[in-house]
């Protein structure tokens, strides 16, 4: 476990409040800071399955262009039925390219985080 | 093929794997060094590291052999494998690095504070882990009777000391440098071959028809949808329950690097499984005698001296044999270290000793069940892992990391669920085959017992009257907030 930094607030929510538990290290302890936390893993998981979905309909798609478009059989690459070179190269494409941006949209959310807490410290 | 070639080659990898992990053990001291290397391996290093222990037997040997027995079928394993490492990034790499926990186990006690649900996470592992190993014995048994006609007893154990020994001498700090090590190793050792014999083959006077070669029957559109459905859903998941796979994200520095690190590895995995895609394609050309059940696996080592005859091809196969013993020590050293961390924390004191202990006990089991059973399909059998870690282990993993209402009861319910069921599936499919209707849900049981794990997890947990946890949601925050910066 490593040793983080503990806040202590006092008199910020109401009085009598009952106590909760001990705060884990560099756990949010007001509620303002709670607030913006779940906001934060909202956003992060709307961004997690709209990458997902997108993913599933690119998948879902090219799939069904292997099943229903028969010419794909006809054309041939090296010596290789297209069908078959989009089936084995096509996707890794499409796996990389979802990672890419939810690697930004996460850093971007984290981002916005910070800010409104910096803000709200000030 | 010279036998001789392709030992010194096995050798040379032995050797280099040896050196290196000295070179760790030289600067491993410290408990956390074992578990974690400490945290802090760069995101290129970890991402080789994470890389080369993914890919095992089941994908260098395995995929060209599966593309040459059955067709475009194959090409579903290697896309959900990379495709589960985006499910990972989405859902679990960030958070899991943020928990400050060790193992899964670790992960799941802190979250849902219960030593109930922490030994059956434990047991879960310990379970994929072993039958994970099984098939990197076999393919170490079939690797070494292939090209130098030795009893496959004699492959398996050999891996299997090994990877006890460098587990037990150097920890994760080791293991990590040699991992990646071994991913640009395996990769050299089919792009190399794969290359020169796509040009070999390519520019021949090789007469082939494509439509002979790669029939539509066996093409992509020849796929049943509910199987390609069902496969693709385990193996999306699958890689998330792996205890192998999450111990790893534990070394990175901090979450936003272990995004980083997920994202490389997507990249290097997908190379190495279009390479391996590529092979598979030229060995439906140049080998389709070997399109049998048992002898398909053996394809990648035997195409490039079936294309070029005399020393080159010599040299290129020793070239293969290398890089397929590289892919049983990497897989099968990454599962032994975590399960060893695993068993080391739950049956003794988590000590560095009890860790080189549980390093020997954990390479042990797999042994035996590889020495008493024979060899199935690589590919399958990796896959069957990937289908019963999704079951088990992934529903609960992603819960207990996104939904704060889970309760200690509904997880241990949900694993035990996912678990039997999948288990059940396989024993029955494995026992009388096909049942009419019921034969593809057997063969593929993916697409049912991981919703019902699911469902089994919430609705036990919303039942539950004695609740989720006080802190849950003071730990949700943790795992979902960046650290000051």
């Amino acid at each position: 476990m490593s040793a983080g930094r503990v806040r202590v607030s006092a008199g910020a929510g109401k009085p009598g409040a009952p106590t909760r538990g001990i705060a884990l290290p560099g756990a949010p302890v007001d509620d303002v800071e709670a607030a913006y936390a779940r906001a934060l893993r909202r956003s992060q998981l709307r961004l997690a399955l709209g990458t997902l979905f997108g993913f599933v309909v690119v998948v879902l798609v090219l799939y069904g262009a292997l099943t229903l478009i028969p010419e794909l059989d006809q054309i041939v690459w090296f010596g290789v039925p297209l069908s078959w070179l989009l089936h084995a190269f096509g996707f890794y494409p499409a796996i990389a390219g979802f990672a890419i941006l939810y690697v930004r949209g996460a850093n971007r959310n984290e981002r916005r985080y910070r800010a409104l807490r910096e803000e709200d410290e000030r | 093929m010279n036998a001789v070639l392709d030992l010194v080659a096995v050798a040379l990898v032995v050797g280099a794997t040896t050196l290196i992990g000295a070179y760790g053990l030289r600067i491993s001291r410290t408990t956390s060094d074992f578990f974690v290397a400490s945290r802090t391996v760069r995101p290129v290093w970890n991402a080789s590291a994470i890389s080369g222990e993914y890919l095992s037997a089941g994908t260098f040997l395995g995929l060209s052999g599966l593309v040459l027995l059955s067709g475009a079928e194959g090409f579903w394993f290697p896309i959900g494998y990379a495709a589960g490492y985006l499910l990972v990034l989405l859902f679990v790499a960030a958070p899991l690095r943020r928990s400050g926990a060790y193992t899964i186990p670790d992960f799941i006690e802190a979250r849902l504070e219960s030593r109930r649900a922490r030994r059956v996470t434990s047991a879960a592992c310990l379970l994929i882990g072993w039958l994970y190993i099984v098939p990197q014995l076999h393919g170490a048994g079939i690797t070494l009777q292939v090209v130098a006609d030795i009893p496959p007893w004699v492959g398996a154990v050999l891996v299997a000391v090994l990877v006890a020994a460098a587990a037990a001498a150097g920890g994760m700090r080791a293991i990590t440098y040699v991992q990646a090590f071994q991913y640009w190793l395996k990769l050299t050792a089919l792009l190399v071959p794969a290359v020169l014999i796509a040009f070999a083959v390519g520019g021949g006077a090789r007469d082939i028809d494509p439509l002979v070669v790669f029939p539509a029957e066996a093409g992509p559109s020849g796929l049943d949808a509910y199987a390609a459905g069902s496969l693709l859903l385990a193996l999306l998941l699958g890689t998330m329950g792996l205890p192998h796979v999450l111990v790893r994200f534990y070394t990175s520095p901090t979450g936003g690097s272990a995004r980083r690190t997920t994202v490389l590895v997507i990249v290097m995995v997908s190379v190495f499984y279009a390479v391996s895609s590529v092979i598979g394609l030229l060995a439906r050309i140049v080998a389709p005698d070997l399109a049998r059940p048992g002898l398909a696996d053996t394809v990648a080592l035997v195409l490039p001296a079936r294309v070029f005859p005399g020393f080159v091809g010599e040299l290129l196969t020793a070239l293969v044999v290398a890089g397929a013993f590289a892919a049983f020590l990497a897989t099968s050293a990454g599962l032994t270290v975590s399960l060893a961390g695993v068993i080391s924390q739950d049956v003794f004191s988590g000590s560095v000793r009890s860790f080189r202990l549980s390093a020997l006990l954990v390479a042990l089991v797999p042994l035996a069940i590889a020495l008493l059973t024979q060899p199935a399909g690589l590919v399958a059998s990796v896959g069957a892992v990937f289908v019963f870690a999704a079951s088990a282990l992934s529903p609960v993993l992603l819960l207990s990391i996104w939904w704060s209402r889970l309760t200690a009861r509904g997880a241990v319910a949900g694993m035990v669920i996912g678990a039997v069921a999948c288990g059940l599936a396989f024993l029955v499919h494995a026992a009388v085959g096909g049942v009419g209707m019921a034969a593809p849900l057997l063969a593929q049981p993916a697409a049912w017992t991981i919703p019902l794990a699911t469902a089994v997890s919430v609705v036990v947990s919303l039942t539950d009257r004695s609740g989720a946890p006080v802190r849950a949601g003071a730990y949700l925050a943790r795992l979902h907030t960046p650290g000051r910066s």
